[in-house]
């Protein structure tokens, strides 16, 4: 399907048309950042928003989720799978490589039933970034500063229209009942031409070397001093996990009634900075120290989904370096190993 | 489970706002009333009953006649249970802790200074061995609930041991330290939900700290946040003096800020 052109004036009419038949979600304006929730109209969102406090992975991996109930009197359990069909607006493409690799990590060995259902139920309208999005972001080093395949409809802001490039079926449907939706006519072309070149230059390489080198780099880094630098800064918060959108880890508990008969099984997410995070049977923490829980954090995210799943753990988006407390980043960590093996001599620490 | 288990409220010095919302809790989920028999509750009823198999305490200890009656609770109970920041911590009763009793008590009680046996106050768990804590000033009603279900299942009640900052970032809220003020949620004890940042007001550290803070960069975050030596050593006493004092005696946890 050729591309289309969505006037901005008729952005609110949209918002309302879909909700007919969709719960629509956009990044709403709060206390100076972005979150995203349920939208009525097009003045409650910005599609033009830096970033946004949790990704909107939120909507397929909710943080705390019901997975089933039970019933231990008569034995009975019950599948908890539900959720509205969603219209997510405004998707940046660093957070849609993310849900690429979710989609891979979640249907693989063991396939996440309550994911693909809400998967299943969600359209990912994403949005071109045209300039960086905060001071920690690092896409154009990570390779996502373009929107993966895997996108329904996909907008980039031409200044009074979005170019709407439809991605699969469930995208096209949104179109039809927009009256002032059009076709895309050569002074469109050229325009998206034009917006397209300018955009790269803005967006700087924050990595020191190619990225297609951080697997390796990690994997001869295992030992390095740097691990318990950071270490001994980390607060063990969790916020840099928290906010990541290729996190996945998560932690199931019961929940029973007064009655001790009935109740439900839940999971919420968790995170290996935790200290009881890597607790087995029988009490024991195979990973206590936070340097090696900051260890093990990295090698997720540059070496480990990699390894297995043949895309980066990390997507640049930048939410863990304004997160953290103790300015730890992706960027300084990767550059100063990299530093580190390439001028051992001239090593300082890691600058904070 | 056959008898409903009997249990009974004791406080020592506190607001006995923790108590106010165990009768909160109770209009909430009116259900537990089914599953227990209250004996004494100074709050609600004023029969008293002294048999009993579980006893909630409030309040800290803070003279040395309040010891005797705890030890009795202990003797009496099967299980114990420190009901708030005052039992579980010693709370705010621990901040003279810090300074010269003599002079707290004539600042507090003036010419009559003499008349009172005053102490450092400490939390319950200093006295006798407690089973369980319920944390917060004041506690929080879904915990209380929890808790009671977990002792009622015969298992021990757990608190969360991760830092607020992990129910705060599930909520999706805009960090305080984003907003220009300050936390004390990374060295915090989750489970109230991030009450206070939901709301726009930092964690003063009603529920004690985790299990392994790192104060020592949390204090090197507060002053580049602006924080004076000061501010941040009030910070750390409103509710973490004992906790703190207590890691300082071990060695750990210099209290003055590392700048
Ligand atoms: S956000 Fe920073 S301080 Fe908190 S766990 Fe992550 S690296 Fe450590
Ligand atoms: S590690 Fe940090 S920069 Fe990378 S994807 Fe996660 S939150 Fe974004
Ligand atoms: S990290 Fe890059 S792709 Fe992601 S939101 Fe920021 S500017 Fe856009
Ligand atoms: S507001 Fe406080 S509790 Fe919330 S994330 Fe920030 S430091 Fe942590
Ligand atoms: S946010 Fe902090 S001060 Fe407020 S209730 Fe929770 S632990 Fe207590």
């Amino acid at each position: 399907m050729n591309p289309m052109i969505i006037p901005k004036a008729a952005l609110d009419d949209w918002v309302r048309l879909l909700r007919s038949s969709y719960r629509v979600v956009a990044p709403r304006p709060l206390h100076g950042q972005h979150v995203f929730g349920e939208v009525g109209s097009a003045s409650e969102f910005d599609l033009g928003y830096p970033t946004s406090v949790l990704p909107p992975k939120k909507y397929l991996f909710p943080a705390r989720e019901d997975l089933l109930k039970f019933r231990t009197d008569a034995q009975q359990v019950e599948a908890t799978i539900d959720g509205p069909r969603t219209v997510v607006l405004g998707v940046h493409t660093c957070d849609m490589h993310a849900m690429q690799l979710l989609d891979r990590v979640m249907a693989t060995g063991y396939s996440d039933q309550h994911y693909l259902a809400h998967r299943n139920k969600t359209t990912l309208v994403s949005v071109e970034c045209l300039k960086p999005c905060t001071a920690g972001s690092f896409c154009k080093s990570m390779g996502t500063l373009s929107t993966p395949e895997v996108f329904d409809l996909h907008l980039t802001d031409l200044g009074d229209a979005y170019a709407a490039e439809v991605g699969s079926d469930r995208g096209a449907a949104l179109l039809p009942g927009l009256k002032a939706a059009r076709p895309f006519a050569d002074k469109d072309t050229a325009r998206l031409n034009r917006v397209m070149s300018e955009k790269w230059p803005r967006f700087p390489l924050r990595l020191e070397f190619d990225v297609t080198e951080l697997p390796s780099l990690l994997s001869t880094s295992y030992d390095s001093e740097l691990w318990k630098e950071l270490g001994e800064r980390c607060l063990a918060c969790a916020m840099c996990t928290n906010v990541c959108p290729t996190c996945y880890c998560f932690n199931v508990m019961d929940e029973v009634d007064l009655t001790l008969k009935s109740g439900k099984r839940l999971r919420e997410w968790d995170s290996c900075q935790l200290d009881k995070f890597a607790t087995v049977a029988g009490g024991h923490n195979f990973r206590t120290a936070r340097a090696a829980r900051q260890r093990h954090r990295f090698f997720r995210k540059g070496k480990y989904q990699t390894d297995a799943f043949g895309l980066l753990g990390c997507v640049g988006c930048g939410r863990c370096a304004e997160a953290c407390l103790v300015h730890i980043t992706p960027v300084d960590t990767f550059n100063e190993l990299y530093r580190r093996q390439h001028q051992p001599a001239a090593a300082t620490p890691q600058g904070g | 489970m056959s008898a409903k288990p009997k249990i009974a409220f004791y406080e020592f010095t506190s607001c006995e706002g923790c108590q106010l919302t165990v009768v909160d809790s109770l209009q909430l989920y009116p259900e537990l009333l089914e599953a227990v028999d209250i004996v004494r509750f100074r709050e609600a009823m004023s029969e008293m009953g002294d048999d009993y198999a579980i006893a909630f305490i409030e309040g800290s200890c803070s003279r040395p006649s309040d010891e005797a009656p705890i030890k009795a609770i202990r003797e009496k109970a099967a299980l114990v249970v420190a009901l708030g920041a005052c039992a579980h911590l010693g709370g705010i009763n621990t901040i003279r802790n810090r300074h010269d009793l003599g002079e707290v008590r004539r600042f507090v009680y003036g010419d009559k200074a003499e008349w009172y046996d005053t102490y450092p106050a400490r939390p319950i768990s200093a006295v006798i061995k407690v089973d369980a804590a319920i944390p917060g000033c004041p506690i929080d009603r879904h915990e209380f609930v929890r808790t009671v279900k977990r002792l009622l299942q015969g298992r021990a009640p757990e608190l969360p041991d991760h830092p607020l900052c992990v129910e705060c970032k599930l909520k999706e809220n805009v960090c305080l330290y984003l907003r220009g003020t300050t936390c004390l949620g990374p060295i915090v004890r989750a489970g109230c939900d991030a009450i206070c940042p939901t709301y726009g007001d930092s964690c003063e550290g009603c529920r004690g700290l985790v299990p392994n803070p790192n104060i020592e960069h949390l204090k090197e975050v507060l002053t580049e946040h602006g924080l004076s030596v000061d501010q941040t050593l009030a910070k750390m006493t409103q509710f973490l003096t004992y906790q703190v004092m207590e890691m300082e005696a071990a060695g750990h946890g210099d209290p003055q800020p590392a700048h």
